[in-house]
């Protein structure tokens, strides 16, 4: 019975297939104007400058939506954008800036843009302002600012002197700042729809003429200039929640997706998809060369967003994969390809010299100090890390232009990085291999442990180091271990979780650390005033002249002379050894032209508007 | 019609036959015995024996055992955790650390079969992939027996209990059943992990064993329910046996078929348990290593390194079937109304009776 | 009966206060909600840290802050419960309300099909015991169940995504391809049917053949690129089901229920162009539900022409017949939705997807598409979830089938002479179905607790996701939110269990304790 069902449905079927018409799939010819690009989190709201909304991803989207005075590319060279406007130092002493706003631009909605749009990133850096207008002391733990941001506390607001003066055309801001701020650049004041947020406060969900939208704007400036602090409440409460929705579609309120930026976002999918189109009337910035459409997949594992860029559903995957997932991108050539570089992070070990700041966990191990024994100690240790090694094995793989960093203060593609290197004094421990290296380093160790030998690691020290899950750490600990101990060192490299609450723990003698350069600031990226070191380390030279960094406008020369100052004590002392730059890593697919990560935020999608498909 | 009725008396009498064929073979037998014999002629059942058996003597023996003073050495001779130097020769272009292992005989290619220096490969930086696996494998073998062991325990303890004595104590222990499924286990991990750091996976046995049995003795005590309320056990409360005789001499007896196969189904489930938290990071932490670690430490390797990603897969799902094969043959033996398969000639035999039978009638 | 249910779920309410207390401690211990902004280097980290500290209260010691957190939900009581916001800011009710259809649609699927086929699989093997196909479902089975899902999800993505829709580009079958099939199609047949040695090898040639066939003219035909039944096709699948149903429910003897299955089957025939006009109506609703409330209307009339007794089991069979082949005409319609599909611009002629829950840059609107876009992207997780799911329910279904066998009742229901049929599927298999009943609700219920490992991997966004998001950032609201859901349906899935088990089994007095 069953049998000549089956056979009578066979026939069935063949008799059917048999009248089907056989379709050829149509060759595509048209070049794609979608990018889809996988993300590892989701878009949490539109507003990355609220407080605890400063995410990777938020950051992203809004700055596809925003464009500003300058932007980073992947030099990475701070660019001055003056399709937006441009800015200049109208007197040194007292310092001031003025900014203006190239004319003829308008926000997405049609509204024309104008200096006022400036004035609200005063409200939302400066702690002063926020007290004077009656917004709360962002300083105090207990109330929330009316304008919870997250750019309270910082240089700006230690450095700018009474408010923004406005031109009569209204095109132009002039700042003050209290001393010459050396990044200063970078303090160049965003632009905002405040039209749009005045419309919101007064409860508007609907766009706007023209006219309606720049006498809201005029509202907001009287506000502004008044201390209206009612007023200025209201916005600043739309400003500091109603951006910050994870979901939109058509029933969100248009006036929250303003922007002047290349790309407005259409739609969001609560912690997946995010959707961006072309803004049609964008003219703030480079032009867009062919992407109509950016969508944003979240996808948290790295196997599957590899096999969805082999299955096209993704077209870039921007990741710190393995190894073995950069080989696994390398076999889907030619439809992938993979475009390589550093992230602005670099790993380095920093050894425990003292007593961190702000605990009471006294070290007392075998660094602490600066008698000749802790500093010989540490020089053996910061000898026979096997940081070569490390690069060969671990970091080499995921990046093959990889190459060992030798400065704290420049990236070695930086330009002073050469010049630094070779003055520094951190030839000691890069010359001879890594055996003669290990060599010195135990001669050193048998001064004060005459027993010790590569078979018999007497000093024992521990390693923090963070995160169980981060495999790379783990190997490079395991790599470390082997080589400290031919130095006679005795390691312990049991990953701890929960590690940053341990970074003062005066039981670890050393640790790993990946530290980030979110900008490239003058101040330089060592933690070396002790509130900013877990090490314990404080040293009165390097504390006086960061100080003088940080008041004064130097040239790029006085500059590179404090820094190679800093580092050359820093590696007489044996402090802190740089091991690599994190590689970053994205697969690419080999239709789409004009993908140059850069290694600031944000990394991926800076140059957006040059990216264009093959046809 | 008179035919097929005649089939049907036929096919009885030989059933009734292949019942004489049983008793006659457990006649004088007990209980155990019995047991035996039928999980012996499992066979399915008794390869998996074989092969878990050797699996484990394997795995165990791969390192050295220090007893006191004395060291009795492993077969194999690197140590997990020994930095050795990354072998590339006879590897792909771009693959470090291949594995040596040879199955090819030489009259085929000429180099012979042969484990090498490293049969399974290396890691990244140089580890012996066989020595990991080894001890991954021991590991996940631990972890697995104490699970098994801890929530076998617990769950039968507390679902007899509570099946046999119901009413308040019942409650009592179902809602403390409640209570533990309710909690997730990953945060007792992940507490435990941020306080006192990397416990080992001695604790992450433990935890997850007291956490498991949930399951379990919501099965047992089901059972319990069913069987209390049968005729053998009134009658063992009527001939005055105490409640603990009855719990364990007559009831526990006859549900020990469904209770070892759900511990052999936690046991497998367990190494499957160990390897997702290793894979969502609350696992075996490195630098020791287990089956599941390396599994999905190395599932990027899947193209292009396959035994980084086959070794430590093969070694879970031998031990997993086994596992559940044996448990298959336990059930099997257990089940007092299960028959094995008879021989073709028994069956012939026994058909051919009952003919005789059913026509002298 | 009513009052202990009342008293359990009192019992319910008392547990999950115990445990959320718990669990809300435990997880403010377990790491710390500030580690990202201890080790940050950014200038104003001290103002990120307050601003932080005050959102989430992190002065107030966790046993006092569980409280304000319990207040939330109490508020629930007159009328406005709150669940408080996540670490990012958003209502976790919205997130929560979001992640539960998702989870469902995720689980569902795979769940109902791994009780399907996990039961019916067990019911053969358990008839065959012993046989080469109970072996090969053992071994399959618990190899099955022995795969971690991130490798059996690789796979997948791998052969029954990438692969595939490379094959799609080009959709003719080689050779091999159609050999290996038709061997294996033969094997399968040959084993789940056997019998004696002669038929099994006629049995594996007529499986064998026929699939290569088949796979030979899909293969010339292209029929992967545009594919359909088209009436014929339909209509003889449809007699199948006419037999098939009509076999299983009534047995073929009974020729008024086979009659009203064909002609049922004749009807969707008849029926065919006027449904396909009736898929294109714009109105989707209002004539869905016309359709359906036809169909069992229909069906349900049907048999009164052919029988004027016992018309229950044949009503029976014919809605049953009508409902498949109802199912059988829509999925006639989604192919033929998907060579539309495939040539939309959001999916670029690559199909089947590896990763997310719907085309984001897919345009509503085109009813069918949108619908063959969600199920394009249920194919993978579900397959891969069937795959390691139904294991348990084969071995569980077969054990259980094969002491229901044992029983006396089976012998007495064997010696009235009864069919093997009738013993099976209306002694054995309900009994059977008792204990199984039990399991599917808990195991039913705890699936809404979200599978964290597979929806991490296809890119889903349910609840697992938001509990391992909670955990991993120390959200402590979202993982209370996500507790108290998944917390309170794992215990009263006992509670459910419990008293499904003492209702449907009259033997066991589980339910009320003292009666």
């Amino acid at each position: 019975m069953k049998l000549n069902r089956l056979m009578r449905a066979a026939l069935a079927v063949v008799a059917a297939a048999g009248l089907a018409i056989g379709v050829i799939a149509p060759a595509h010819s048209a070049a794609k104007t979608t990018v889809s690009i996988v993300q590892s989190n989701a878009l949490t709201g539109l507003n990355a400058s609220v407080s605890e909304f400063n995410l990777t991803f938020n950051v992203d989207v809004a700055s596809l939506s925003g464009m500003g005075f300058t932007y980073y590319d992947n030099k990475p060279a701070l660019v001055d954008n003056t399709a937006y406007g441009s800015y200049k130092i109208v007197s040194k002493k007292p310092f001031k800036v003025s900014y203006t706003v190239r004319s003829g631009q308008v926000w997405s909605d049609g509204t024309p843009m104008n200096a006022v749009d400036l004035l609200l990133s005063h409200v939302t850096a400066n702690d002063a302002y926020s007290e004077i207008a009656g917004l709360g002391d962002p300083s105090d733990a207990r109330v929330t600012p009316a304008f919870n941001s997250g750019g309270y506390g910082g240089i700006y607001a230690e450095s700018v002197v009474g408010q923004p003066i406005l031109s009569a055309n209204k095109m132009t801001v002039t700042i003050e700042y209290s001393n010459q701020v050396p990044d200063w650049k970078l303090l160049a004041p965003g632009p905002s729809p405040v039209h749009a947020l005045m419309l919101m406060a007064e409860g508007e969900d609907t766009l706007q003429s023209v006219a309606k939208s720049n006498a809201a704007r005029e509202r907001f400036l009287k506000a502004f200039t008044t201390y209206n602090t009612a007023t200025l409440k209201k916005i600043g409460k739309i400003w500091s929640t109603a951006y910050n929705i994870d979901k939109v579609d058509g029933s969100t309120n248009p006036l929250l997706l303003v922007g002047n930026g290349p790309f407005i976002v259409k739609s969001a999918v609560p912690n997946g998809a995010v959707t961006m189109v072309r803004n049609p009337k964008y003219t703030s910035g480079p032009k867009v060369k062919s992407i109509k459409t950016v969508v944003f997949k979240v996808i948290g594992d790295g196997t599957a967003a590899a096999q969805a860029l082999k299955n096209g559903e993704v077209d870039v995957y921007a990741g710190q994969p393995t190894g073995d997932a950069v080989a696994q991108l390398k076999a889907m050539a030619p439809a992938v390809k993979i475009i390589g570089g550093d992230q602005a992070i670099y790993e380095h070990v920093d050894i425990r010299t003292g007593t961190a700041f702000g605990t009471t966990d006294t070290y007392n191990g075998v660094f602490a100090g600066n008698s000749q024994k802790a500093l010989d100690l540490r020089t053996a240790v910061l000898l026979a890390w096997p940081r070569e090694e490390i690069i060969e094995k671990i970091v080499k793989p995921i990046n093959p232009s990889a190459q060992l960093m030798n400065s704290l203060m420049y990236f070695n593609s930086e330009p002073g990085y050469k010049d630094i290197i070779t003055k520094s004094g951190v030839s000691k421990f890069t010359e001879g291999t890594q055996a003669s290296r290990n060599a010195k380093a135990l001669a050193l160790v048998k001064k004060y442990y005459p027993e010790a030998s590569a078979s018999n690691p007497v000093v024992k020290i521990k390693l923090l180091f963070g995160a169980p899950s981060n495999t790379r750490r783990v190997s490079e600990a395991a790599l470390a271990k082997a080589s400290v101990a031919q130095a006679g060192f005795d390691m312990d490299v049991t990953p701890t979780s929960g590690w940053s609450s341990f970074t003062k723990n005066a039981k670890y003698d050393l640790a790993f650390f990946a530290w980030v350069k979110s900008a490239i600031l003058q101040r330089g990226n060592v933690g070396t005033y002790q509130e900013q070191n877990y090490q314990g380390y404080s040293n009165p030279e390097i504390e006086k002249i960061y100080t003088e960094l940080n008041g004064k406008l130097l040239t790029q020369a006085e500059i590179a002379d404090r820094f190679l100052k800093v580092e050359t004590i820093l590696m007489k002392e044996a402090v802190s050894l740089p091991i690599f730059q994190h590689p970053a890593v994205n697969g690419v697919s080999s239709k789409l032209m004009g993908v140059a990560p850069s290694p600031l935020s944000p990394n991926l999608v800076w140059n957006l508007w040059d990216w264009y498909f093959k046809a | 019609m008179i035919f097929k009725r005649k089939q049907k008396v036929v096919e009885n009498l030989a059933e009734a036959n292949e019942n004489a064929i049983f008793n006659k073979e457990t006649e004088g037998l007990s209980q155990g015995q019995i047991v035996f014999r039928r999980f012996v002629r499992h066979k399915a059942a008794m390869i998996s024996v074989f092969v878990l058996f050797s699996l484990i003597m394997i795995v165990f023996t791969s390192s050295g055992v220090k007893i006191g003073p004395f060291t009795i050495p492993g077969w194999w001779q690197y140590k997990f955790d020994q930095l050795l130097d990354l072998r590339t020769e006879g590897c792909p272009p771009g693959v470090v650390g291949c594995p040596t292992l040879d199955m090819v005989p030489s009259f085929i290619d000429g180099t012979g079969m042969g484990l090498g220096m490293h049969p399974f490969g290396q890691d990244d930086i140089g580890h012996d992939y066989l020595s990991m696996v080894m001890r991954g494998a021991q590991r996940s073998i631990y972890v697995m027996v104490v699970i098994g062991f801890l929530g076998g325990s617990i769950g039968i303890v507390v679902g007899s209990i509570s099946g046999y004595f119901r009413g308040w104590v019942d409650a009592l222990l179902m809602r403390l059943t409640d209570f533990v499924i309710t909690i997730p286990t990953i945060i007792i991990g992940s507490v435990v992990g941020y306080h006192f750091g990397n416990l080992g996976v001695g604790f992450l046995a433990f935890y997850l064993g007291i956490f498991a049995w949930t399951g379990l003795s919501r099965l047992v005590r089901g059972e319990f329910l069913k069987l209390r309320e049968m005729e053998f056990v009134d009658a063992a409360r009527v001939a005055g046996a105490s409640n603990r005789r009855i719990i364990f001499k007559h009831i526990l007896p006859n549900a020990v078929g469904i209770i070892i196969v759900s511990i052999t189904l936690l046991m497998s489930g367990a190494i499957l348990l160990e390897t997702a938290l290793s894979y969502l990071g609350f696992g075996v932490v490195a630098p020791d290593v287990s089956l599941g670690s390396l599994i999905s430490q190395f599932q990027d390797s899947f193209t292009i390194r396959p035994w980084l990603f086959w070794w430590p897969g093969l070694f879970i799902i031998t031990i997993a079937l086994s596992i559940n094969f044996i448990g298959d043959g336990l059930r099997d033996a257990f089940d007092p109304r299960q028959r094995r398969r008879l021989g073709k000639k028994e069956k012939a035999a026994s058909r051919d009776q009952a003919k005789i039978a059913a026509a002298s009638n | 009966m009513f009052a202990y249910i009342v008293r359990r779920l009192g019992i319910i309410v008392v547990t999950l206060f115990g445990s959320s207390f718990l669990l809300y401690n435990l997880a403010a211990l377990s790491g710390d909600p500030l580690e990202a902004l201890r080790t940050s280097r950014e200038p104003n980290v001290q103002q990120q840290i307050i601003a932080l500290t005050r959102q989430l209260q992190l002065d107030v010691p966790p046993p006092i802050r569980y409280f304000y957190w319990l207040k939330g939900i109490l508020s629930g009581l007159v009328g406005h419960i709150d669940f408080g916001m996540t670490r990012t800011g958003h209502p976790v009710v919205d997130q929560i309300a979001l992640a539960i259809p998702t989870t469902l649609r995720l689980v569902s699927g795979a769940t109902v099909l791994a009780i399907v086929f996990g039961i019916s699989i067990g019911i053969i093997t358990a008839l065959r015991q012993y046989s080469r196909f109970d072996y090969a479902m053992t071994f399959v089975s618990f190899l099955l169940f022995s795969l971690p899902i991130f490798w059996v999800a690789v796979l997948l993505k791998e052969y029954l995504a990438i692969q595939f829709n490379d094959f799609l580009g080009e959709p003719t079958i080689t050779p091999q391809w159609i050999f290996f099939a038709s061997v294996f199609s033969g094997i399968f047949w040959a084993a789940i049917i056997s019998g004696s040695r002669a038929r099994v090898f006629a049995i594996f040639g007529i499986a064998g053949t026929s699939t290569a066939a088949l796979l030979s003219i899909l293969s010339a035909t292209k029929w992967f690129a545009n594919p359909g039944f088209g009436p014929i096709v339909l209509f003889g699948l449809a007699i199948g089901i006419a037999f098939g149903v009509t076999y299983l429910s009534t047995g073929l003897g009974n020729s008024a229920a086979l009659k009203s299955a064909l002609t049922m089957a004749v009807l969707t025939l008849i029926l065919y162009y006027p449904n396909q006009w009736l898929f294109g109506v714009s109105n989707k609703k209002l004539v869905y539900v016309l359709m359906i409330v036809t169909l069992f209307v229909v069906s349900g009339l049907v048999p009164m022409l052919f029988s004027k007794i016992d018309r229950g089991p044949i009503i029976r069979t014919s809605i049953l017949a009508a409902f498949l082949m109802g199912l059988l005409t829509v999925i006639d319609k989604l192919m033929q939705t998907w060579k539309p599909y495939m040539e939309t611009d959001a999916v670029y002629f690559r199909p089947v997807p590896t990763i997310g829950q719907v085309n984001p840059l897919l345009e509503p609107g085109n009813f069918w598409i949108n619908f063959l876009d969600i199920l394009v992207h249920l194919f993978l997780p579900t397959t891969a979830l069937l795959l390691i799911s139904f294991a348990g329910y084969v071995r569980f279904s077969r054990g259980t089938l094969l002491e229901v066998l044992n029983q006396d009742y089976i012998r007495t229901a064997r010696a009235k002479g009864l069919t093997e049929r009738t013993v099976i599927m209306r002694h054995a298999f309900r009994n059977t179905m008792i204990p199984l009943t039990t399991i599917m609700v808990v195991d039913i219920m705890s699936v809404i607790g979200g599978a964290i490992i597979t929806e991490r991997i296809f890119g889903w966004i349910g609840m697992g996701t938001l509990f391992n998001q909670a955990i991993g950032s120390f959200d402590l609201n979202l993982l209370m939110g996500v507790f108290l859901l998944t917390g309170f349906l794992g215990v009263s899935a006992n509670l459910v269990a419990d008293l499904l088990y003492s209702t449907l089994d009259p033997r066991v007095r589980s339910g009320a304790g003292k009666k």
